[in-house]
């Protein structure tokens, strides 16, 4: 019965939502729906991007960012996806970790519940060793892995995230085994790294940057060095193709009216270029790298079919 | 390092910086106060809001904040046996009967006096030690802090209470709540009936105010018109300076209070409760009557008021150094430190010496202010509020308790978790079972459990790693000693007595 | 509760345990879906639960074949029910309705119900506590309290 009340008030909505697109978008505040708690990555990267959205949407929008924190970030993208798609409900969206969640566990939306507007951040991974492994460069590392395979323990943030994802095309690049350690977060994994109790990490290129003295950091999983650590290697310069991060984003539900999801876009493009909004981010240690509309789906598209095929092998639960 | 420090001074002495830390404490106090409020849930209410704010604003108000609730949470303690925050639990064992002896007004004192002593001795911890002592954290990989959990687990045996059985009864519930939600290692879903709320695990604040607050609520309205024990008349309104000769003899327990706190602080993970209630147990253990601690010894409470808010600043020395809070609110905090670009880690210290430095003046300042906004002011304006009809009052703390649990998420899920604790709690306060073995067992149980797994793992599956470290074997023979100490003592005092 | 005096098993210790028991037991059946090591501190929480429970139980027992009485819990059992269910009605209504009406309504309407009757110092503490949330949670702090299933959408 209730069922029935809330499709037809969907329906209502809709018709409404679509009635209202064709007046100048937007007419109303739009609610940024953030996954995490205030203060998080993904937070502050709402927050930072909001009065930029704001400036290049025009016509004195406004934005509001609305915390639902809890499972990883599935509560609120879940609220997302089934939000009225009139362009004034929008999401924060994190890979691989949106799309490994509709993999390992139960969920209510799936890589075709949204419209993709732009991927914001790409913080790639990086591989350091604890000073007090003797293990300073890759190829000693490798070397090591080759000799004693699973002796090596990784401390990484939890398992089906980017770091795992980073750890299993390593160990299919190279035919190696590793021993994971997989932590409540990136922070604490760092801290038994630092202490030396696991060997060898996998974290975020944002999260060792200030611990590079602490560390020895092997090298970066992009294609060319990142901006935002310019000093520090990448892979491919070793020889080894590795390239894999954490990415954060903006979506919407699917079905936004066309010109709205457009409006949205160019507004996310324009910013992108932006000089203030760029060092606003790296000072809160933010990689930016904006990948917007199709391509962005894409790129979810192929994170998917990369974590479904690692599940379908090797089950992380 | 210290010239930075002096040279940090300044700035917080200018009128918004100041003023906010000012704020920042009476409003920590009001929501430590508030039975349902905690200081986590007002710094997390807060953190959007500092966006806008210039960082030592931002920071004064939360240093503010948090040294005021966590003296504020002994408010309620101590006069409804409500612990305001979830480290004040141990500040009811006495703090509650003396109220009932007429003595409310000088345990509040007594509060008031450790609390700040523990913040000020917190804060020059962080100021003068804190890479020192972050050194210190590093120490503690998985199998030592499991031991740590191990640790505070056995003192759970001196909160059993009269009937052992019960006891263990609510420590086995305390720590199977702790493992609701999403395993430690692989994330698969432990006993959440597919409800993603849950996967989280069950917040300590929604456990506390269910099992705390619900039934001293049920009792202001089953017994209505009982003329209430605590009056505001009999709280006695002499000046704090006039007390404290009375607390001179407390020196020793609030030196070991404050070495515990700071040390359970620069440790993530346990917090302000477990520190608190092993600082009350050692003291104990240390006092020469221990038989009167339960019954209304100020010591116990100054004993519980010292700890919790010794690992308040102590608590941001892992959070600043390495990213890694060693509480709850600390935790919140670093979010609001990340909103102004402040990175955790050693270089923090270097590329923001004002503002860090800053921070860690308004957590002493802080600390400072306590005892004259939290002396006079807070207390009698709040013990007045207990002169409220006891219906009015039961109402006004159902609201409170609703607000606070759904504010920690934002969800009315949460509060219906709440409610279906708070009905547990009241059996288990009728039948006398005790709470505080629950509270212990939420806090530490998954604590250990996940940090056994992570040690396991770490030596592939190899139990003697828990072993492997001189930290461990301290950990381990301090835990021995805690558990068949009081046997020992007992037999060594008793021959004593016999000579 | 008088009935106590006749029925051994009414007696709220034993009515406590026998309910721990079985909850305890009804969790356990998840744990066997579990891999062995996400099982093992659950179980052996469970399992206990459940024999401490006995414990209890059989002690309980004891009291009651020697005669002792069990002291009821509460002596006036339907204020405590309804104390409870009028917490879990404002709830409900603050889902479902909203937080402000159902405050406004709640604060007064169990402090009336209860035995506070003074219309005047129901008003005060009303609008003071209701207002001052307004103005600290909503207006301060932007913070959005539940507006209300029913009225949505």
């Amino acid at each position: 019965m209730l069922n029935i009340v809330k499709k037809t008030a969907l329906a209502g909505a809709l018709i409404l939502s679509a009635g209202a697109a064709l007046a100048e978008y937007p007419e109303k505040p739009i609610e940024v729906i953030v996954g995490y708690s205030a203060g998080g990555g993904t937070d502050v990267m709402a927050r930072t991007a909001a009065p930029f959205i704001e400036k290049y949407l025009g016509d004195g929008a406004s934005i509001v960012v609305k915390n639902m924190p809890g499972a990883s970030g599935q509560i609120g993208v879940t609220e997302a996806a089934n939000a009225d798609p009139d362009g004034y409900t929008l999401g924060t969206f994190n890979l691989p970790g949106m799309m490994a969640r509709t993999i390992d566990r139960e969920a209510d939306y799936d890589r075709d519940s949204f419209s993709y507007l732009a991927n914001v951040v790409n913080d790639p991974n990086v591989i350091v060793t604890s000073k007090s492994s003797g293990l300073d460069t890759l190829d000693a590392l490798l070397a090591e892995a080759k000799a004693n395979p699973g002796a090596i323990t990784v401390g990484m943030s939890s398992l089906g995230g980017d770091d795992h994802f980073a750890l299993i095309k390593l160990q299919n690049a190279t035919e190696t085994e590793f021993t994971i350690v997989p932590f409540k977060g990136s922070a604490p994994a760092r801290t038994a790294l630092l202490g030396g109790h696991v060997a060898m990490g996998i974290l975020n290129i944002s999260e060792v940057a200030e611990f590079q003295d602490q560390l020895n950091v092997l090298g970066v999983a992009t294609n060319e060095r990142s901006q935002f650590a310019p000093e520090l290697p990448t892979f491919k310069e070793q020889g080894l193709e590795l390239v894999n991060g954490s990415m954060r984003g903006f979506i919407a539900p699917a079905g936004l009216p066309e010109d709205v999801q457009a409006k949205l876009i160019d507004a996310f493009t324009q910013m992108a270029s932006d000089q203030e909004f760029l060092d606003a981010m790296a000072a809160t240690a933010n990689p930016v790298e904006v990948v917007a509309g199709e391509e962005f789906r894409q790129l979810t598209s192929d994170l998917y079919d990369l974590a479904k095929g690692v599940w379908d092998t090797t089950p992380w639960n | 390092m210290y010239a930075d420090l002096l040279n940090a001074l300044p700035d917080v002495f200018s009128l918004a910086n100041f003023a906010a830390v000012v704020i920042g404490v009476i409003a920590g106090i009001v929501v430590g106060a508030m039975p349902g409020l905690s200081a986590t849930m007002a710094i997390s209410v807060l953190v959007p809001f500092t966006f806008g704010l210039e960082p030592l604003v931002a920071l004064g108000l939360m240093a503010g904040i948090y040294n005021g609730a966590m003296y504020g949470g002994a408010i309620p303690a101590v006069l409804l046996r409500i612990p305001g925050t979830p480290a004040a639990v141990a500040t009811t064992f006495d703090g509650y009967p003396m109220a009932q002896k007429g003595e409310g007004g000088f345990a509040l004192q007594v509060a008031v006096v450790s609390s700040a002593f523990g913040g000020v001795a917190s804060a020059f911890a962080l100021m003068l030690l804190a890479p020192p002592l972050s050194k210190v954290t590093l120490l503690f990989g998985p199998s030592e802090v499991f031991w740590v959990a191990i640790f505070g687990l056995a003192s759970i045996i001196f909160l059993l209470g009269g009937n052992p059985v019960k006891g263990l009864i609510s420590a086995c519930f305390g720590v199977f709540v702790s493992v609701v939600g999403s395993d430690p290692i692989y994330g698969n879903d432990r006993f959440t009936f597919g409800q993603l709320e849950m996967l989280d695990g069950i917040n300590i604040v929604i456990l506390l105010v269910g099992l705390y607050a619900l039934p001293p609520v049920i009792d202001l309205l089953e017994t209505p018109l009982k003329t209430d024990g605590v009056k505001s008349s009999k709280l006695g309104t002499e000046p704090i300076w006039k007390a404290l000769p009375r607390m001179k003899s407390y020196w020793k327990t609030w030196v070991r209070g404050s070495f515990i706190g700071i040390w359970i602080g620069i440790l993530p993970g346990a917090g302000g409760s477990m520190a608190a209630f092993m600082s009350y147990n050692e003291a104990r253990r240390a006092s020469n009557t221990p038989e009167t601690w339960g019954e209304g010894e100020p010591e116990g409470v100054a004993a519980a008021e010292v700890a919790n808010n010794a690992d308040t600043a102590s608590a941001l020395i892992p959070a600043l150094t390495l990213g890694i809070p060693g509480t709850a609110v600390a935790a919140v905090m670093l979010g609001g430190l990340l909103v102004h670009g402040l990175q955790p880690g050693p270089m923090l210290f270097r590329d923001n010496p004002d503002i860090v430095f800053g921070f860690m003046w308004q957590f002493l300042f802080g600390a400072i202010l306590l005892v004259v906004l939290g002396g006079s002011l807070a207390t009698n304006s709040f013990a007045r509020l207990l002169n409220l009809p006891r219906p009015l009052l039961g109402s006004v703390i159902i609201v409170l308790m609703l607000i606070g649990v759904y504010s920690i998420h934002g969800r009315m899920f949460d509060v219906y978790l709440m409610l279906g604790f708070g009905a547990i709690g009241w059996v288990m306060d009728r039948l006398k079972f005790p709470l505080p073995p629950v509270v212990l067992g939420l806090i530490l149980g998954g604590f250990a459990e996940e940090n056994l797994r992570l040690a396991l793992r770490i030596g592939r599956g190899d139990p003697m790693v828990l072993f492997q470290n001189t930290t461990s074997l301290i950990l381990v023979a301090l835990t021995i000693a805690v558990i068949v100490g009081p046997s020992l003592k007992k037999r060594f005092t008793g021959k004593g007595k016999a000579q | 509760m008088p009935a106590s005096k006749n029925h051994r098993l009414a007696r709220p210790e034993t009515l406590t345990a026998i309910g721990i028991i079985l909850v305890a037991a009804g969790f356990l059946i998840p744990t066997f879906d579990m891999r062995a090591i996400s099982a093992l501190l659950p179980a052996t929480m469970l399992i206990g639960l459940i024999l401490l429970s006995l414990l209890l139980l059989l002690s309980d027992q004891r009291k009651a074949g020697a005669g002792e009485e069990a002291k009821p819990m509460t002596g006036s059992p339907k204020r405590v029910i309804g104390a409870f269910l009028l917490i879990v009605a404002y709830a409900l209504a603050t889902d479902f309705i909203g937080f402000y009406v159902s405050t406004a309504a709640t604060i007064p309407l169990v402090a009336w119900i209860f035995g506070y009757r003074n219309p005047l110092g129901l008003l005060i503490a009303t609008v003071i506590v209701t207002g001052t949330i307004w103005a600290i949670f909503d207006f301060g702090m932007s913070q959005d309290f539940p507006t209300g299933r029913f009225w949505e959408s």
